[in-house]
């Protein structure tokens, strides 16, 4: 009778793991910041990525070693990183090229990964350390031209998983790309982070220095402190940030 | 039996089944209160586990941000990243002081134990000693690297905050949570521009 009750509670919760994990936030992650990947575009907001996934969580790419996507395969709300046709920024490079990785924690490492296609043009141990603050690679890509995506991949020492991050590039002495696969960032660009003044002169995403004055909700408010705005940061709600007058 | 039971649902809501527990590093605390003194909104009582280890979790993220801000505030060259630090300084000494509150009110001690982090999506990004490592450098150099960290310490803070979201029940902690989204993904985005314009 224990036994049933406690297999019960076993199988009670076994579906719970099951169907949360998918969708689940995870920690202990990391993406490339410089050049942009685009996983950090979608950060930026640089390029519409939807509502979820990469735009909160541009280091939450992960799957088991050895994918060859840009998503990691694990959410559905990442699948939006395999586009190759989503306008992504392409950035211009040399025969080699420095690659920054931002991470929102520490993990063991066991090796960065860098393909480009079927190629592994970079790899760089880990030794199963903490990774530095920040880690940058110089990546020799191996004789390669033209516009590549070079798919970096960080290959985690304690769980069976990699985070992927894919960078658009044009490889070859700064020149442009070709027309068909320029990026140009979308008309949406700025409305996806900035929303209509309250009633005021207050906007987000604008700088304001000390002593700066705006009105928000029929009210008027000093900058106590240098900052650019943001959404979350109306004047009511920072108080840190904004003295009513 | 139950308990591990349980133990095991909560590592899987958090998703950090299978992280490694390593020692932890020194949490960065004692900084004096803000000078500006907000009101505080209070937390209703209404609170579950989810709350109090969200709570707990952000005391310290929070404490840890503002260490790296300080040292910013000192070193930065761009304008915008110390203009970032300052208000990052300034917002966060508020965030806590209202999240203290709240863990008061709850009965809940501020410290949730040195294995909350590893029980709960891996060790922080940062520590005393990360933070310190960062006085060693100066310039574009000092820049790049607080821009990487505290774009990485922030991501960490929205993973917290959507788990909040799905699992918390006090009406403040998930309204919190809701605002932390938003506001470190809006100062992730400004990172990342300056991280990519270098």
């Amino acid at each position: 009778m224990k036994l049933t009750r406690k297999a019960a509670l076993v199988l009670a919760a076994v579906p719970a793991i099951v169907f949360i994990t998918p969708t689940g936030t995870a920690g202990a992650h990391g993406y490339v910041s410089s050049p942009a990947s685009r996983a950090a575009q979608c950060a930026a907001g640089v390029v519409d990525c939807g509502p979820t996934g990469p735009r909160y969580e541009p280091q939450s790419a992960e799957g088991p070693k050895g994918q060859t996507t840009c998503s990691g395969g694990t959410r559905q709300d990442f699948e939006v990183l395999n586009d190759d046709n989503k306008g992504w920024k392409v950035t211009n490079v040399g025969s080699t090229m420095t690659v920054t990785w931002t991470f929102t924690a520490r993990h063991a490492t066991r090796d960065y990964e860098y393909f480009i296609g079927g190629t592994r043009v970079g790899f760089v141990a880990g030794n199963n350390q903490q990774p530095n603050n920040p880690t940058s690679h110089t990546i020799n890509l191996g004789g390669f031209t033209g516009r590549q995506k070079l798919r970096a991949v960080w290959n985690i020492g304690d769980t069976v998983n990699a985070f992927y991050s894919c960078i658009d590039i044009n490889i070859g002495g700064g020149t442009p790309p070709p027309t068909t696969t320029t990026a140009t960032p979308p008309p949406t660009t700025t409305t996806t982070t900035t929303q209509p003044p309250v009633g005021g002169s207050w906007a987000p995403n604008t700088p304001y220095a000390t002593g700066a004055t705006v009105t928000y909700g029929g009210a008027s408010y000093r900058c106590r402190q240098a900052h650019t705005s943001l959404t979350g940061w109306e004047p009511p709600n920072a108080a840190a940030l904004w003295e009513r007058i | 039996m139950k308990r591990l039971v349980i133990a095991l649902a909560v590592l899987a809501l958090a998703g950090c089944g299978g992280e490694a527990i390593v020692p932890e590093g020194q949490g960065a605390h004692g900084h004096g209160a803000s000078s500006a003194a907000p009101p505080v909104p209070a937390a209703s009582a209404r609170f579950n586990d989810a709350d109090v280890v969200f709570a707990q979790m952000m005391v310290d993220h929070l404490q840890l941000g503002v260490s790296l801000s300080q040292v910013a505030l000192a070193k930065a060259t761009k304008k915008e990243a110390k203009d970032l630090a300052g208000a990052i300084d300034a917002t966060q000494r508020e965030e806590l002081s209202m999240l203290k509150s709240w863990l008061k009110l709850w009965g809940k001690p501020e410290d949730g134990g040195k294995d909350l982090h590893a029980a709960h999506g891996g060790q922080p990004l940062l520590d005393d000693k990360v933070i310190s490592d960062t006085k060693d450098k100066s310039g574009a150099e000092f820049d790049l690297a607080f821009l990487n960290l505290m774009a990485g310490h922030q991501g960490a803070a929205v993973e917290m905050a959507l788990a909040e979201k799905k699992d918390g029940s006090n009406p403040e902690a998930i309204a919190y949570a809701e605002r932390v989204t938003t506001i470190r993904q809006g100062q992730i985005s400004q990172m990342l521009k300056v991280i990519s314009d270098q």
